[in-house]
Order: structure tokens, then sequence, then C-alpha cells
């Protein structure tokens, strides 16, 4: 059975036989189709969809041994996040407006100023930054008033970040999944503990779901 | 139906008032509710364009069908917005006489379609359609819920279809079938015993409450929407009925 979340900028395919999930970049995925999928671009390319929160949890409920906790997943185009109390869902939320294009904007960024993630400190300040698209002004203002290119937009990095946080219920604790999972500086710009899960959360969601 | 006859109401007014309507053979007409052919840009005359959806659709419907007299309930059985409203619409309107009055009618005309299995989006038009009426409700049989919607009518309708005919209804939409839209205990009320999505309208006072209730219920889901349910909405609705085992 195909396994696949097609998000944004990539889908993420788990198929029989494969000792690991693959990573296919959106634009080279048009001919596939699942037995199972989710992810906004799914609908269209399987026999059937579960929706994105609840692969969310089913797979934060395979891979976190906690009963209380918040799963936090930054993609490239939006924020979700689950939180669990006492083994009770308490709390979910989706934010397809207001968080949009985060992840997108970060690595459009990284690649117009050529930027490396890895090798960027975590600014002392931030952006009050609620979408990717609306925070890319506050960039272009602060190189102007004298920041480095690098400088803005760690800033701008670390403001998604927050934005990030406080949507999620600020835990103490956060378990982080998604595409910027891989991202450093925004994993440091989180202001708690953080446990990255990786990519494929949502697909271990579709394995619960069909086991 | 002469125009004439036609009366409008805002939230619902007090029994004795519709009472008198129907003595008078008026054609009572809901403005909370959505009419064909009234779009909510029609409001942008009386109110501003970041409000709440039903206001706005009172707002757009009276300034569209522009009836000779309105009744609307600005007391605590609807919202200090419809106070606001019935100010506005004098203005706006100097032909048609608003009423302000207040329904502090504590009689319980019992809820039977809350609680009875049915569509929850023919249940909630069934309640609606209840208001302009004084008639004893007719009898349902009540079932077994499995999950419950806290909330008031939405703009809309069709976030209810994602919930299952077992769907028991609690809130101002209950005590609106209860015909006493200012009865806080009943408001207050929910079942702990069941999944239930607290529901409000965005930028309404009672988003509060909604999230509020929802904190002490163990398996609750706040959310509200504004004009139309998005896919987030209605995403967090449907993973929260998966993932309780409800759907």
């Amino acid at each position: 059975m195909l396994l696949a979340d097609f998000g944004t900028s990539y889908v993420k395919l788990m198929a029989p036989g494969e000792a690991a999930p693959r990573l296919v970049a959106a634009k080279d995925a048009g001919g596939i189709h699942a037995d199972l999928a989710t992810g906004h671009n799914g609908q269209r390319h399987c026999q059937r969809y579960i929706n994105e929160l609840t692969a969310l949890a089913r797979g934060g409920g395979q891979l976190i041994r906690e009963d209380s906790y918040t799963l936090l997943d930054c993609g490239s185009r939006d924020i979700k996040f689950v939180r669990y109390a006492a083994g009770c869902l308490r709390d979910m939320g989706w934010n397809t407006e207001c968080g949009a294009s985060m992840g997108f904007t970060i690595e459009l960024l990284a690649r117009y100023y050529q930027l490396d993630y890895r090798e960027m400190a975590v600014p002392r300040q931030t952006f009050s930054v609620t979408c990717g698209v609306l925070g890319m002004s506050h960039i272009f203002d602060a190189v102007v008033a004298g920041a480095s290119e690098a400088e803005a937009v760690a800033r701008f990095v670390k403001g998604i970040a927050l934005n990030a946080f406080t949507f999620a219920g600020s835990p103490e604790k956060l378990y982080l999944s998604g595409g910027l999972c891989d991202n450093p500086l925004f994993v440091r710009s989180l202001p708690c503990q953080v446990i990255s899960l990786g990519r494929f959360v949502l697909l271990e969601g579709l394995k619960a779901s069909v086991a | 139906m002469s125009e004439d006859k036609r009366v409008a109401i805002v939230g619902q007014p007090p029994l004795a008032i519709i009472r008198q309507l129907e003595a008078e053979q008026a054609e009572i007409i809901d403005l909370d509710m959505p009419m064909p052919g009234v779009r909510l840009d029609e409001a942008a005359l009386c109110l501003p364009k970041v409000y709440c959806a039903i206001l706005r659709a009172v707002a757009a419907n009276a300034v569209c069908l522009r009836p000779r007299r309105i009744y609307i309930d600005v007391g605590r059985g609807k919202c200090d917005g419809a106070a606001h409203l019935a100010t506005i619409l004098r203005h706006a309107l100097p032909e048609c006489a608003v009423i302000a009055c207040e329904n502090r009618d504590a009689k319980d005309f019992s809820t039977p379609r809350c609680l009875t299995e049915m569509p929850l989006a023919d249940k909630m038009q069934a309640i609606c359609a209840s208001v302009v009426s004084s008639a004893a409700h007719p009898l349902f049989p009540a079932c077994h819920p499995t999950v419950g919607f806290w909330g008031v009518p939405p703009r809309d309708f069709s976030l209810l279809t994602l919930f299952p005919d077992t769907t028991h209804v609690f809130g101002w939409a209950r005590c609106l079938e209860n015909k006493t839209p200012d009865n806080d205990r009943l408001e207050a009320l929910f079942d702990p015993e069941i999944p239930t999505v607290f529901f409000a309208q965005s930028f309404c006072a009672k988003s509060a409450l909604a999230r509020h209730l929802a904190s002490l219920h163990r398996r609750a889901l706040a959310v509200d929407s504004d004009e139309a349910v998005g896919s987030s909405g209605r995403a967090k609705i449907q993973a929260f009925l998966e993932l309780n085992g409800v759907l």
C-alpha cells in the first residue's frame, strides 16, 4: 500500500518493501497516485484521504510515549498542532491563513540571499511576524536601516518561530514535526525544550490509520 | 402576502409579541437568517466590515427588505451589538419602526428538536424556523447522543453537515428552541459524557463563554467562524470527531 503526504513543497512517500520513507519535490510528483494520503494537495491523488490534523494526531500517538504533550507541525504552507492531556485530545489548531507560507518563505529567503541556516546564530532581536508573506517587508525595512541581510532574515525566522510557539499554546516542551525540523535556526529560536520528530510524522499517522 | 403584512424580527422577541403578530396575521421574517439574493456587503451602509456575520446579515436583510416594522431583542437574550444596530437602523431606515424589546421570558417551552435524531443542519433550521411561531413544539423522540454541538445557529450551516444525526444541541440554540434566550443556566449546560464542539461566531462575545466551557469539558473543541467556515475550521471539526471515535 502506497502512503503519501502531499505537502506544498515536498511529497513524502512510504511504499511497501522500502526501508525508509522517500522525499520527492512536489513539482516532480504529478503522476503519483497513493492508496492512502494526507496533505493539502492529496485529495486529487489518492484512493482514500485522511485530513492532516487526524494524521498528525495519529502520528504523534505512534511516536510519543507520553500521554500529555503538544505536537506542532510546521510545513511549507501552514502550521498545525495537537495537544493531549492525560491521554485525551485537549486542543488543536490549524492555521492556513495568518500563519501561511512560513516554511516556504524561509526556504525562499535562504536561496535568494544565499544563506545557510546551519551557520546562523539566533538573533537577540526579532520581528513581530504572523505571516510569511507580510513579514517580508520587515526584512527589507531592517536592511534599509543598516542590518545585514543575514541578521534581518534571522530576525524574521525567530519571529516566525515565536509566532508558531504562541499558536501552539506556549508549552514548556514541544514536539516538532514537518520540514522546519531540519532548520537549526528555526528550532533554536523556539523558546522551549524542542524534540524534533522529523518530516514523516504524518506518514506514521497514515500507517496507524491502516493498522 | 402584501408588504404591509411583513414584520421583521431580530433575535427572539418575547412570546407575547409573536402572539400579537400572529393575531395581526403578519408574515414574520427572521432577519438573522440568510436570505436568497442578499449579500452581506449590503451591511456596509450600517456596520463595519469586520463585525459579527449574524448582525451584518440582519443589517443587510433590513436594508434590502425595508420592512415597515422591526422588533429587535436588545436585551441579554441577544447582545449589545443588537442594541447598537437598533440605533443604527432607526437612522438608516427612517420609514421603518424599529421597536426595541427585551425578552425576559422564563417559562420553559421544551427542546425536543435539540435532542432528537435528525441531520444537524435540518435540526438547526427547524429550531430557527420555530422562532416565528407561538405554537407548541411537535413531539420528537430523544436519541442517545454521540456528540454535542454547543453554540448559536451559525451563519454557515455547511459546518453542521460534518456532524452525525445523533448530535445533541446545547447553548444559545437550545435557549432559542426553549424560547428563553436570556437563560444563563440553560446556555451554560453541556453533557460532560459526550465530546462536544463549542462554537461561536467570530467577533461574538459568546466566544469567551465557548472557550471557558470548553476548558471545563474533558473532550471539547472550541471553534469560531465568520461568514463561511474555512478549510482549516472544517478540518478541525472533522479531526476532532474522528479522533474521538464519533466518525
